[in-house]
């Protein structure tokens, strides 16, 4: 399956992803970090002490002040890009599904990530046996020329099973090496919800972004009448009496959760979006992720 | 019943939803996975009860006291409800059949029409006075039921006439069969009587005669004299029961040839007094004829005095009588035994008994209003039906002298000459009385061979057992009535259903009267602890006849013939109002159906 289009790709290829802190990763690479080392950016004067690099000396500011200097620059390490997928099987549903439409865009993240030079995992949640082949593929991928392999595996997932959103975030979060860059691409369904798992990635120093897709069926239901819902994940039934009179209503209530989901993340400094799975992709990558400063 | 259906939960369709977070967050909100919801505030709910707020109203048939434009017309409705309309074809009787055709008659009725129901059953009743009110008129009549009793029409066409007296708009509206019997003392005056006949011919056995007595031949022997109608137009043979106190005793097989009557007679045994039951072994249209029981009370030796001058005839004939004990005397007081009966052969006594007297040219003072006589009397007329002329014969009796007097109230008149009364006999408050207007010895009448038949029938009629036997079988519909000899404490009677009511006694206490005499059967009387039986009767050969009439007779010379179907405006307002109903149930579902 491709899961983009070439031409999308030569677009995304543009983009680099904006990270708003400094790496803080031990691995070289190409973004700007707090650690002082090898690169053209200037970043500081210290004292020469013995054993220090001569070639570092700043000979200009030893002929002024006939003192020795030496002169620090800014080392470039590598950008660490988690994404995280909800695999579970809420996101089997709508058409094109949330899953397909998350591995699409966690596909688009990676790309960029990849050409960037930074290094892309993808971790998917409930983690099924099925996918572990896959896995190794997803993990610590740097560089374009893994993206093929990496736009395989991803594409050989599949989504089923029920998943804490909590649980997995938090797990994923501990056991992160590097912290960075989190997508979290989920429909933020979870009967526990979904604050713990925010907020352990936020803990950990992750810069988080969260894309909560929902299928069109999930805001717009067609079905009506006197109804008994049966829960995909947990099983859980609900009866209800649902007309078109009360759609209203129940779009009210969708936007009020969503809105509860966007505050929540707005004051944790978590980058969230809306969208659905039936939204076309280029509208999420190039328009709203751009705008919002995730990749320029 | 509105708000009913919008509190049962209905049956639900499983769907399944990628997850139920929002839906229960929907739910929160709106409460709604109770098992019966909040009443919400729904204008549908609001209309829909209005709806039926005035649909019901409506069905209460309001209305408003007004000024009527023009008088009302008086529509009189006769029930009869004898035994014949118990008479069931395809499982419908005739007296529900004569429900419906009523009922259409009161939805005929108009708000300025009026309608009386009076039921012609065991006694004759209004059972609703005057009213336009259909409910109340459809209430009246339904809660009407056939008794097992024979027709007593006069009464309630009397009654109808009397209500529509002074009321040229009445209408008189009989529903019958037809089987009315005798309506020969009814004048009609210009009735406007309409007869709405119900019923179909069918064919019907009855017994229309029953009696107990001692064998005519052999007085160790009971002897039960019945007979059996068959009003249809096959000879039918049919089984015939004898039971004695519920007890199988005798069956014979008789042969009753179409619209003829077959007598038979069982002669049993009896030991002790009980009730005799004769029952057709056979189903036929009228169930309540079909059976018929008699109370037989042993025949006990009665004492006679007989107080006379010397008349050996009338001596011997006396004496003939079986389980008689006479004595002769010249006056009452002269014999220390109190007799049952007295026979005053032409003396006039010193105390005048008051015990059942059978008296030849001799009468009280009290007895009649004058006292004349005639020489050479003829006797132009006898009543030969009556239980005393039983196989008597006058003829070739000639009478040489004789007082005649004038029929009183209280007898009736067994032998008549051109100008008066020969001999009577009746009842006078308790006291028995046949009264012989002339001497026999001034006759050849005891020469006669109905003289000693008459003597033992005057003699069986004026014995007070035998009299109280007369009275412990009544016709359906007939008050009971039975003189006590002492007064008594409580009386009770239970009905052949099992109903048991207490009599309340006059202050004299002296005599039964039950006048819930409707079903046939055998009722208990319990006399301060003392228990003795009386049957009651159909033994109506009228209302054994199910063949409908078509016409039917008033006094000599008017009749009135049955009437079509009632023409009439139907109601149709139920079959609205369900419309109605059912448009308001689709409503609901479809209400549901569009919005779910």
């Amino acid at each position: 399956m491709s899961l983009i289009g070439p031409k999308l790709l030569r677009r995304l290829e543009q983009f680099q992803l904006l990270v708003q802190r400094r790496s803080k990763t031990s691995q070289l690479g190409e973004r700007r970090s707090r650690s002082r080392g090898l690169s053209v950016e200037f970043a500081d004067h210290r004292n020469y002490a013995l054993g220090d690099d001569l070639r570092y000396l700043d000979w200009n500011l030893y002929g002024r002040l006939d003192r020795l200097f030496l002169k620090l620059y800014e080392e470039e390490r590598e950008l660490p890009v988690h994404i995280f997928l909800d695999s579970s099987e809420s996101m089997i549903y709508g058409t094109p599904s949330k899953f397909d439409f998350g591995r699409q865009v966690a596909a688009a993240v990676g790309y960029v990530g990849l050409c960037g030079f930074d290094r892309v995992t993808v971790r998917s949640f409930p983690g099924r046996d099925e996918d572990r082949p896959y896995l190794g593929a997803l993990r610590s991928v740097r560089g374009k020329r893994s993206a093929m392999s990496f736009f395989q595996a991803l594409g050989k997932l599949r989504a089923g099973g029920a998943a804490s959103f909590n649980e997995s975030l938090k797990t994923c979060a501990r056991e992160a090496r590097q912290i960075g860059m989190a997508i979290v691409l989920s429909d933020f369904l979870d009967p526990q919800g979904y604050e713990e798992g925010l907020m352990a990635l936020v803990s950990r120093g992750f810069q988080v972004t969260c894309v909560q897709i929902l299928a069109s069926e999930e805001v717009e239901p067609s079905r009506y009448g006197d109804l008994k819902l049966v829960d995909s994940e947990t099983g859980m039934e609900q009866e209800i009496t649902f007309g078109k009179y009360r759609l209203k209503a129940y779009q009210q209530t969708v936007s009020n959760y969503c809105q509860r989901v966007k505050e929540y993340c707005a004051s944790r400094g978590i980058h969230y979006f809306r969208t659905s799975s039936e939204t076309p992709l280029e509208e999420l990558l190039l328009k709203q992720l751009r705008s919002s400063g995730i990749w320029g | 019943m509105v708000i009913v259906f919008y509190l049962l939960k209905r049956k639900r369709t499983v769907h399944v939803v990628p997850s139920t977070v929002l839906w229960q967050r929907f739910l929160a909100e709106s409460q709604a996975n109770a098992p019966f919801q909040k009443l919400k505030h729904n204008w549908l709910l609001v209309l829909q009860i209005l709806l039926l707020f005035f649909a019901v109203f409506a069905l209460t048939r309001p209305f408003f006291q007004g000024d009527l434009k023009e008088a009302a017309g008086l529509k009189i409705v006769i029930m009869d409800a004898s035994a014949s309309m118990q008479t069931e074809v395809d499982g419908q009787s005739r007296f529900a059949r004569a429900l419906e055709e009523a009922d259409n008659l009161v939805s005929t009725l108009t708000d300025r029409d009026q309608m009386v129901i009076v039921y012609a059953g065991a006694a004759t009743e209004v059972k609703q006075s005057p009213t336009h009110e259909k409910s109340s008129l459809r209430r009246a009549l339904f809660e009407l039921e056939p008794a097992d009793t024979p027709t007593r029409l006069t009464e309630a066409l009397r009654l109808a006439e009397s209500l529509s007296q002074n009321r040229s708009d009445a209408e008189i509206h009989l529903f019958s069969d037809g089987a009315v019997g005798d309506l020969s003392e009814f004048e009609s005056k210009g009735l406007n009587l309409k007869f709405h006949q119900v019923g179909e011919p069918t064919g019907n056995l009855g017994i229309t005669t029953l009696d107990a007595r001692t064998h005519p031949e052999n007085p160790q022997l009971r002897a039960i004299f019945a007979s059996v109608a068959n009003y249809s137009e096959m000879p039918v043979q049919a089984g015939v029961e004898l039971l004695f106190e519920g007890e199988s005793k005798d069956v014979q097989m008789i042969d009753i040839p179409p619209g003829g009557v077959t007598p038979f007679v069982f002669s049993v045994e009896q030991e002790r007094d009980g009730v005799f039951t004769v029952r057709i072994n056979r189903d036929d249209g009228l169930a309540v004829d079909n059976e018929a029981s008699v109370v037989s009370v042993l025949p006990r030796p009665i004492k006679a005095l007989l107080v006379t001058a010397g008349n050996r005839f009338l001596e011997k004939a006396i004496r003939a009588a079986p389980q008689l004990q006479l004595a002769v005397a010249n006056d009452v007081n002269t014999t220390e035994t109190k007799p049952d009966i007295v026979i005053l052969d032409g003396v006039v006594p010193s105390e005048w008994p008051a015990n059942n007297v059978l008296s030849f040219r001799s009468a009280a003072p009290e007895w009649f209003d004058g006292v004349g006589t005639a020489e050479i009397p003829a006797i132009v007329d006898w009543r030969g039906t009556h239980s005393l002329l039983r196989f008597v014969n006058f003829e070739g009796v000639a009478i040489a002298e004789s007082l005649s007097v004038k029929a009183p109230a209280w007898s009736v008149s067994l032998a008549d000459s051109p100008k008066a009364s020969l001999i009577l006999a009746g009842e006078r408050g308790r006291q028995r009385i046949v009264w012989v207007g002339f001497d026999t010895l001034q006759s050849n009448w005891p020469r006669s061979i109905s003289f000693p038949i008459f003597i033992s029938n005057v003699v069986d009629w004026l014995n007070p057992a035998t009299a109280n036997a007369g009275l412990l079988t009544v016709r359906a519909g007939s008050a009971f009535r039975m003189p006590l000899a002492k007064k008594a404490e409580s009386v009770r009677v239970t009905d052949p259903s099992g109903k048991t009511v207490s009599l309340v006694l006059d202050e004299e206490g002296a005599e039964i009267v039950y006048g819930d005499t409707g079903q046939q059967g055998v009722y208990t009387l319990d006399i301060d602890g003392q228990k003795t039986a009386f049957a009651v009767n159909l033994l109506d050969e009228s209302e054994s006849d199910l063949t409908p009439r078509d016409i039917i007779k008033l006094g000599d010379y008017a009749a009135v013939e049955a009437s079509a179907g009632i023409k009439g405006n139907r109601e149709v307002w139920r079959w609205l109002a369900f419309a109605m109903f059912t448009v308001l149930l689709y409503e609901w579902w479809y209400y549901h159906k569009r919005t779910a």
